[in-house]
């Protein structure tokens, strides 16, 4: 469904990304995990559209996307859920889930509604509350049930997780996998990698601009170099005690 | 039984998972490993640069050389903390006086395994099968991968390892083995053994013989399949990377469907190491695509071969690689044992520095390797190490055992009786079959 070949991506002088080449397959969850620094943020912002690569391609359903416009991107089924959500907080939960169905028209936004508040029940009970007073868990599952009325093709995922509690988190990411059991294709990036790596079904780890390693994610979760970065792991020779 | 995803991909699709592949682990190589990071700042070449096979060109061969030379953890992209598994290729194959080491982690040997699997079911050995693994297990560590893999199908194992020929046979008729995995060497003693002991084939249950790791001849699959009644196939793996798994052949016989999803190939002309024509022959180049353990890129095997990606009967799409014609360098192979004639006189000229001239005489019997004579010339008759002659004799003799692991006929001759040398340094063939013209 997307395919990323040699992209490269800078700001000014600096290179963000190196070239990077990876898939997500149709009916995949793939993750994409890196610390921070790692290029996460500026691979999804030239996802979106939103910053120009300064060389490669990226197809969607085999279509050139870099060059196109955001709302373009959108409109091809290349969903993002924004990192730190980005919600309207004086709207309510129903006007900023609306908000993201308008790039299909009314009655889209019309027919979809209900599909999407069946999804999430906290807010589906409180579609008039400002989303700025909601929780932060409520928060992220308003950001994702904004972008869902966009009728994603592949819902990119932006750190969901950050800023939550781990219960909260495990909500968030039992609906991610809800959304994929319901065949949508998802692209997950993360700093919390166990949480990413735990729920996908293949995975890339982004290093300085690079892909650094790929792999089955459940091979990733107990790949040492991993561990080392994610959970603090040391590497000890086989020879000290 | 189905086929793996990646077996069945178009050849585009194969291409842009190598190249993503190739990716990762050309920045693990360049982030992990000092030698690659060496030759990449030499270059003025970074990770990134790769993007097409032509790209991966600038990068230079890595050679056995290379390995030696980085003994014994030196190439390894992953601390030994990462290392589940080490292999120590064949010790006597030594370059520059280091064996080379070769470790596998986690990952690597799962994926060893799983191509092992691969194999077993592209010839549709099943959970039905009972499989008799009969290899010697201390020469060819690459022999527990068919056990492991066996199990992993749900296959019976029966590792009969190096007991005798007759052993074998009984073994394969009491417990009904249907698949027979061993050497080209083991399974012609075995036929042979069939014949002397006038085993009818119909008493055994066998479907089908899968042959490694040397090279699988065609006279030895005629003489073979003729013995045992049923399908040889063969198969293919670098000892310094996959050994066994890395290719082999199909129910339809037209080559042997690489792992491309796991290794990058190229074939080149081996004096200049450009690339060759499409279907041309010449020496298989590989890199590894997902090792973490010991990465290789652009590794020179030595092997002579064609590679193919026309389409196979069988429908996968995983190229070919073609019969392994010839060796660039003199390596050859007595029993599956592989031995360079010039680390055989590095050995004999220890024993002796006294030592003239000497031939290594391989007598071959349908094709492959069987027995190995050492011919030494030795003009002056006194000092023999080890006292007298027949001392210095069973001195030769059992250190080349000891190298080799292999039994080896030691003889002296005279100057007027030495054999002229063939295209082989040092060494001669002899045929244990009577000529016969066409």
């Amino acid at each position: 469904m997307l395919q990323v070949n040699g992209l490269s991506a800078r700001y000014g002088p600096i290179q963000v990304l190196r070239r990077i080449t990876f898939h997500v397959g149709s009916g995949e969850i793939v993750a994409l995990v890196g610390a921070n620094g790692a290029g996460k943020s500026t691979l999804l912002r030239t996802l979106s559209g939103l910053h120009r690569p300064s060389e490669g391609e990226i197809l969607f359903e085999g279509d050139p996307i870099h060059r196109a416009q955001p709302d373009r991107i959108v409109r091809l089924g290349l969903v993002q859920v924004p990192e730190a959500r980005q919600l309207f907080p004086n709207m309510t939960v129903r006007e900023n889930i609306e908000l993201g169905g308008y790039v299909h028209g009314r009655k889209h936004v019309e027919e979809l509604l209900p599909k999407v508040f069946d999804l999430f029940p906290p807010l589906a009970a409180r579609p008039r509350q400002k989303a700025g007073s909601l929780s932060g868990g409520e928060q992220q599952m308003l950001s994702i049930a904004r972008a869902l009325m966009a009728r994603p093709r592949l819902l990119v995922l932006d750190e969901p997780s950050m800023g939550l509690a781990p219960l909260v988190v495990e909500e968030i990411y039992r609906t991610i996998e809800i959304l994929h059991q319901q065949g949508t294709t998802i692209l997950l990036v993360e700093q919390n990698a166990m949480g990413a790596l735990a729920v996908a079904e293949r995975a890339y780890v982004l290093e300085s601009g690079r892909i650094v390693l790929s792999g089955d994610a459940s091979e990733l979760m107990e790949h040492d170099d991993v561990q080392r970065a994610y959970l603090g792991k040391e590497y000890r020779y086989k020879w000290e005690r | 039984m189905p086929l793996e995803p990646v077996e069945s991909q178009s050849r585009e699709e194969i291409r842009m998972l190598q190249m993503e592949r190739l990716q990762v682990a050309l920045n693990r190589a360049f982030l992990n490993v000092d030698f690659y990071r060496r030759r990449m700042d030499s270059l003025d070449l970074l990770p990134e640069d790769v993007r097409t096979l032509d790209d991966l060109r600038r990068m230079p061969f890595t050679t056995r050389m290379d390995l030696a030379e980085h003994y014994p953890y030196g190439l390894f992209a992953a601390p030994l903390r990462s290392i589940v598994r080490l292999k120590i290729t064949n010790p006597m194959l030594r370059e520059r006086g280091n064996p080379v080491v070769v470790g596998f982690t986690r990952h690597d040997v799962t994926m060893w395994q799983s191509l092992m699997t691969r194999l077993y079911a592209q010839l549709g050995v099943t959970d039905r099968d009972i499989v008799q693994v009969a290899f010697n297990f201390s020469l060819f560590p690459g022999a527990f991968t068919f056990n492991h893999a066996a199990e992993a199908i749900g296959a019976t194992l029966a590792p009969s390892a190096t007991i005798s020929a007759r052993l074998q046979l009984q073994i394969m008729q009491d417990f009904r083995s249907t698949v027979l995995a061993t050497t080209g060497a083991f399974a012609l003693h075995i036929v042979e053994t069939m014949a002397a002991e006038a085993v009818d084939r119909r008493r055994l249950y066998l479907r089908l013989v899968l042959l490694g790791p040397d090279p699988l001849p065609e006279i030895t699959r005629a003489y073979l399949e003729h013995g045992f009644g049923v399908p040889v196939y063969g198969l293919y793996g670098v000892n310094e990377m996959v050994e066994p798994g890395m290719a082999g052949e199909c129910p339809y016989k037209s080559g042997m469907h690489l792992a491309e999803d796991q290794f990058l190939a190229e074939i080149v002309h081996p004096d200049t190491g450009q690339p060759v024509a499409s279907g041309h022959e010449g020496e298989l180049v590989l890199t590894t695509l997902t090792a973490e353990g010991y990465p290789l890129i652009r590794y020179r095997t030595g092997d002579v071969t064609v590679l193919r990606d026309s389409p196979c009967g069988c429908s996968r799409t995983l190229a070919r690689l073609g019969p392994i014609l010839r060796r660039t360098d003199n390596r050859l192979s007595v029993r599956g044992i592989p031995f360079y004639p010039e680390e055989i006189e590095n050995l004999l000229r220890e024993v002796d520095p006294a030592l003239d001239d000497f031939r290594l005489v391989v007598t071959t019997s349908h094709g492959i390797g069987d027995q190995l004579e050492v011919l030494l010339l030795r003009e002056s008759t006194r000092d023999y190490p080890g006292g007298g002659r027949p001392q210095y004799l069973e001195m030769v003799r059992s250190s080349l055992r000891r190298a080799l692991g292999l039994g080896v006929r030691v003889s002296m001759v005279d100057r007027d009786r030495v054999p002229r040398e063939g295209l082989i340094y040092k060494t001669v063939f002899r045929s244990a079959e009577p000529f016969r013209p066409a």
